[in-house]
């Protein structure tokens, strides 16, 4: 049956009539067919070169062998080989060296900064300075020295972490495990109180100083200067990770303290870890008397 | 052309098996590929089911939403590998019933998120974010670490993911209570146990600093701090997975 033209438009309609309405045939534009075409044959030639359909064993590879796991994994080796040129001294030379060069810290801080920032400043703060629980990185009192090497050290294994190699510093929880009884507790804190110069009661502080020599000096020593090799604060100083006031002192003493820095070993590649040490060295240097 | 689609058109079975044939398509190609997913999910050793407790965690996560903000997928791109760590694998997801790969990041991807920080930053970061991350718009979870975790429904949730393909035993089932809280107790000694009935990549501890009790806190943090953490990626060669 040969489809009736339209007289009006000159066009053909489809044939079907509706109580006497007819229709005019007009089928998609030309251009549309070719764009549908085009973009199927455009699918058929990704599908031949690129992995595609799953088969029972395998899948479609595709001819030119394309992994986007590997793409990534070149692409990742490319970037580390482009920074490893832009950070040459810190491929090659050690901490000690790299911190006795002082025209590095004006060439690379800024760019370490965002290595900092990614990975450190969630605990320790943009600025270095540490909040409550996290210590401050720029000052001059550290747990475990502040010498390059050290800082790196702590860097790769962590404090309390969960690598095989880490530091390990716990303060004991002398009351929760009823090494002190609550009164003789008050007066070691009235010790500390004296130690670090802060209002105290003198009495209390001379009954705790006996207490402190048997049950804490081990770690912080005779004097309340703490000790590098052991991780354990100074309590002479104005510093305090956890606070210095009264009811602090009690909650570190009664519950016991073991703050944890997270080993980096696994997670950043060696010269990233100088990067870091330089960047955390340098951000000490800066108060003026070292 | 026009003539076979006219004819087409006026043969209503034809046209009928056409429209399926076109409807079909893409039930096709969402299902077929399932039938053969053991080709897409890699061996990856370490891999195994999440521990009771580290399941209470991830459940809270899923009902607080965070992965509204937070996606567990890190891509195959240079920036998110530089950024987050090893792209994901299929085989890290295998046990989430449902992923959580997410589709924005408000907040950063969680995929390696594990051994990162610390506990104590976790839960203060949890409680009160901006009191931790200057300029955080995350919100605080503060009950979290005042609300004793519920262990009765844990074998009931260990079950319904061992009916979704879940390789946990009877066993490990009747007893995901009592699991829960002894990976929450680090003087409790039940840390070889917890080793040989899941594996030896189980953190044991009081994640939470109240070892009195287990709260959700202690869940979702043992949760986070397992994240990305089990495979060994020194065993696996990026040739051997290409994909």
């Amino acid at each position: 049956m040969k489809p009736e033209r339209d007289e009006i438009s000159g066009q053909e309609t489809t044939g079907h009539e509706w109580n006497g309405i007819k229709e005019l045939n007009t089928p998609m534009p030309k251009a549309f067919h070719i764009w549908l075409w085009l973009s199927i044959a455009v699918s058929v030639l990704l599908w031949i070169l690129y992995p595609s359909f799953p088969f029972i064993k395998s899948y479609a590879g595709g001819i030119l062998g394309y992994s986007s796991r590997i793409a990534v994994t070149d692409d990742v080796a490319a970037g580390r080989a482009q920074r490893s040129e832009a950070f040459a001294p810190f491929e090659t030379m050690s901490v000690d060296e790299l911190a006795a060069d002082p025209g590095l810290r004006d060439a690379y801080e800024d760019e370490i900064a965002v290595l900092y920032r990614d990975n450190c400043s969630a605990c320790h703060g943009r600025n270095a300075t540490g909040q409550t629980g996290f210590p401050n990185l720029t000052d001059d009192q550290w747990l475990w020295s502040g010498t390059p090497e050290e800082i790196e050290y702590t860097l790769q294994v962590g404090i309390n972490s969960t690598h095989n190699d880490t530091r390990i510093a716990e303060m004991p929880a002398i009351g929760k495990d009823q090494w002190l009884e609550k009164g003789e507790i008050a007066d070691v804190i009235d010790h500390v109180l004296l130690l670090s110069r802060q209002d105290h009661d003198p009495d209390a502080a001379a009954r705790g100083a006996a207490l402190f020599a048997d049950n804490c000096a081990s770690c912080h020593g005779d004097d309340g200067m703490g000790g590098l090799e052991n991780g354990a604060p100074n309590l002479t100083d104005a510093t305090w990770i956890y606070g210095g006031d009264r009811q602090s002192l009690h909650d570190t003493v009664n519950n016991g303290r073991a703050g944890v820095m997270p080993h980096w070993s696994d997670r950043l590649t060696e010269a990233e870890i100088r990067k870091l040490t330089l960047y955390i060295w340098w951000a000490g240097q800066d108060d003026g008397d070292s | 052309m026009e003539g076979k689609h006219a004819k087409l058109e006026r043969n209503g079975i034809a046209f009928a098996i056409m429209i399926l044939f076109v409807a079909s398509l893409g039930g096709i190609f969402e299902i077929a590929p399932l039938f053969t997913i053991e080709n897409t999910v890699e061996e990856a050793p370490g891999m195994r089911p999440y521990t009771p407790l580290e399941l209470a965690g991830r459940d809270i996560y899923v009902r607080e939403g965070c992965y509204a903000c937070h996606s567990q997928m890190i891509r195959t791109l240079r920036s998110d590998v530089d950024r987050y760590g090893h792209f994901s694998l299929a085989a890290e997801s295998m046990y989430d019933h449902p992923h959580q790969w997410g589709s924005k990041r408000t907040g950063p991807d969680l995929a390696r998120i594990g051994g990162k920080y610390s506990d104590d930053w976790h839960v203060a970061h949890l409680i009160a974010p901006s009191d931790v991350v200057e300029g955080s718009v995350m919100p605080g979870y503060p009950f979290l670490a005042e609300t004793r975790l519920n262990v009765d429904v844990l074998p009931a949730s260990l079950r319904a993911l061992q009916r979704a393909g879940v390789p946990y035993s009877d066993q490990q089932i009747a007893i995901a209570g009592r699991d829960a809280i002894a990976q929450a107790d680090f003087e409790g000694g039940f840390e070889d146990a917890l080793w040989e009935r899941y594996c030896e990549n189980v953190q044991v501890r009081d994640f939470d600093g109240d070892p009195s009790r287990v709260t959700e806190m202690d869940a979702l943090v043992a949760y986070l701090q397992m994240l990305g953490t089990l495979v060994d990626f020194d065993q696996i060669k990026v040739e051997e997975i290409a994909r």
